[in-house]
């Protein structure tokens, strides 16, 4: 099923981890600068269709579908003091699990996908958020190691169960 | 529940009584009670007085662009069927089987020109017309079922309004013309405001919010206070590219019948950065008076709700670094689940015969400011949450909120100044709109 080394795979790993470990502390601005400057990261809406119309995904409309520069806005509104829906911040927990890394079309490229289950609580209210997806990830060897170039988050809901979107999956 | 649609429940008990003082002290005082969120008393009170009584929005008609394309949605807690026939006809049909009940169709959306229903076979044509039963001569006899009688269920009422999709629960609501009114005058700038109108942009976002959705129809209807604390983070990062929060001050916030919203101003000339094509196309679709509030007055329709949970936004953000401001339209239901809970559906809309590059970048535009991750809506749901949580407790029941802003000093645009219906004050620092809101609200809930 592998279809690369252990060697990169345990680098792909790595970068996951780090990433999830970025974003869960909130340290979303060292996240971003793990963005190439070309990052393509969406995550279309899906609908409830019959088993023989497809996943759903109808590859119109979106809940992201940002580039490096709207993600660096997202990130400098959380940078001022008046982000109310991420103050008291989300707790969150990005649990990556199945990774699954193959050689992508560029030379220097990975095509990465992995399970996302991002438990999410905030405030002092008793229940909890979870969002499931399937991540398809495009990681590009760079310098200053790899970077992230392209995501796609593919959810498992068809009506989002958490109040809003103010955090990175 | 069995009851007629103009009746009104009984008028006594106590949900009645707090809610008739609610009234007085909203109409006399200009103040709220705070326990008209999340109080299930009073959302019952809401099913039966307004969400079975007025016209709801479901679907636009580009959504179903080909004949057998269908979408499934839902007036509180019922599913209809909305579906295109070979015809070209839209129908709104109950989504549950005349058999045993069965719910029919059971996805969002798709394609087709029968329903089949799962349980014991019966199909439906997507006009609703009964097809057939499975075995019809060995089981209903040799003249089998009578298709007429035995059709899916259609919506009480119907009514399409410039490709907006209406059903309503009460077969003697007013024609939906009727009851738009006057506020189609300002629906024509997000509906209607070039030759080949808005079309939706492929599939509405949804997500669940515990908030009561009058909080979300009432900020829609004419929040303009709101903006300069509840949104200073986007002022601040660049995404609403003005230099002082108090912008939202001057604009021009109306009324008109059950229905209201604001405009804000735009940089003169500018024509809120839309491109060529779609200022030509304005020029050419609205009418002379519309286009001189966007030429010579320099304002444009920001927000609005039609009575009772259907809303409109019009803006123009930036959506990369020091990027230029975009314009985009988008149109939500705030669908309520229970009390204190809404599921919201969000539409991105973009004038139809735009240039496909312009539709892109509004699409984008709109999906990073509004919409789930929306950096504006965002912080709305914080706030809307917020309330309904504080508004479940006891002390509720007694806490008034304020809702006078400028109505000692501030006076209606003179009618032969203001060339739209209803009233209008040239300024959004105010609670006329939103007191319009709660008056409809009450007079649907209470009767007159
Ligand atoms: S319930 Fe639909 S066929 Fe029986
Ligand atoms: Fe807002």
């Amino acid at each position: 099923m592998l279809e690369t080394s252990a060697e990169t795979y345990w680098e792909v790993y790595e970068f996951l981890m780090r990433e999830a470990e970025l974003l869960d502390g909130h340290h979303e601005r060292e996240w971003v600068e793990l963005c190439t400057d070309d990052v393509v990261y969406r995550m279309p809406v899906r609908e409830t269709r019959e088993r023989g119309a497809g996943e759903g995904f109808n590859g119109q409309m979106y809940y992201f579908d940002e580039t490096r520069g709207s993600l660096e806005l997202r990130v400098r509104r959380l940078e001022t003091e008046y982000a109310w829906a991420e103050d008291p911040p989300s707790r969150t927990r990005h649990f990556v699990t199945n990774i699954r890394v193959s050689s992508a079309d560029a030379e220097e490229e990975l095509a990465v996908r992995s399970n996302l289950l991002l438990y999410r609580s905030q405030g002092t209210e008793l229940h909890q958020d979870l969002i499931s997806a399937e991540r398809r990830d495009v990681l590009r060897r760079s310098e200053e190691g790899l970077r992230l170039a392209r995501r796609e988050i593919l959810l498992d809901h068809s009506v989002l169960t958490t109040h809003n979107l103010s955090i990175f999956l | 529940m069995l009851q007629q649609p103009a009746q009104h429940p009984a008028r006594e008990g106590e949900t009645y009584q707090a809610l008739t003082e609610a009234r007085r002290a909203l109409v006399e005082e200009g103040k709220l009670l705070a326990k008209i969120y999340n109080e299930p008393a009073v959302f019952e009170m809401e099913k039966d007085n307004i969400f079975t009584k007025t016209w709801i929005f479901l679907a636009h008609e580009t959504e179903l662009p080909d004949p057998g394309d269908y979408v499934v949605r839902r007036i509180v807690g019922d599913s209809f069927i909305v579906s295109r026939d070979e015809h070209g006809e839209i129908h709104v049909l109950f989504n549950m089987c005349r058999h045993r009940g069965m719910q029919l169709c059971r996805v969002d959306s798709g394609n087709t020109s029968h329903f089949r229903c799962p349980y014991h076979g019966w199909t439906y044509r997507n006009t609703g017309k009964l097809n057939g039963a499975p075995f019809q001569k060995e089981a209903y006899g040799k003249d089998g079922l009578d298709k007429e009688e035995w059709a899916m269920t259609p919506a009480p009422a119907v009514g399409v309004y410039k490709g907006m999709i209406f059903a309503s629960m009460n077969a003697d609501v007013p024609p939906i013309e009727e009851y738009i009114g006057g506020m189609g005058w300002y629906l024509d700038f997000y509906l209607n405001k070039t030759p080949a109108g808005s079309e939706v942009i492929g599939a509405p976002q949804r997500w669940v919010l515990d908030a009561d959705w009058k909080l979300a129809a009432e900020n829609f209807f004419g929040d303009g206070y709101h903006t300069q604390s509840a949104h200073m983070s986007t002022i601040k990062a660049g995404i609403m590219r003005v230099k002082k929060a108090a912008y939202f001050k001057d604009g021009v916030q109306y009324k008109v019948g059950p229905h209201g919203g604001m405009f804000i101003p735009f940089k003169p000339g500018s024509f809120f950065n839309y491109p060529q094509d779609v200022v030509d196309g304005m020029r050419e679709n609205l009418g002379a008076d519309q286009f001189k509030v966007l030429e010579e007055d320099s304002i444009l329709p920001l927000n609005a709700t039609v009575f009772p949970n259907l809303s409109f936004l019009h803006s123009a953000m930036a959506v990369e670094p020091e990027g230029r401001s975009i314009p985009y339209l988008t149109i939500r239901l705030w669908q309520p689940l229970g009390p204190g809970k809404i599921e919201v559906w969000s539409w991105g809309v973009v004038e139809a015969d735009a240039p496909e590059e312009f539709k892109e970048e509004a699409k984008r535009a709109y999906l990073t400011t509004f919409g789930a991750s929306g950096t504006f809506e965002q912080d709305d749901a914080e706030n809307w949450r917020s309330v309904t949580r504080v508004a479940a407790g006891e002390m509720a029941d007694h806490h008034y909120l304020n809702y006078q802003m400028g109505l000692d000093h501030v006076e209606p645009i003179p009618d032969e100044e203001w060339p739209g219906p209803g009233t209008a004050y040239a300024r959004n620092f105010a609670d006329f709109a939103q007191q319009r809101f709660w008056r409809t609200y009450f007079e649907y809930l209470l009767g007159q």
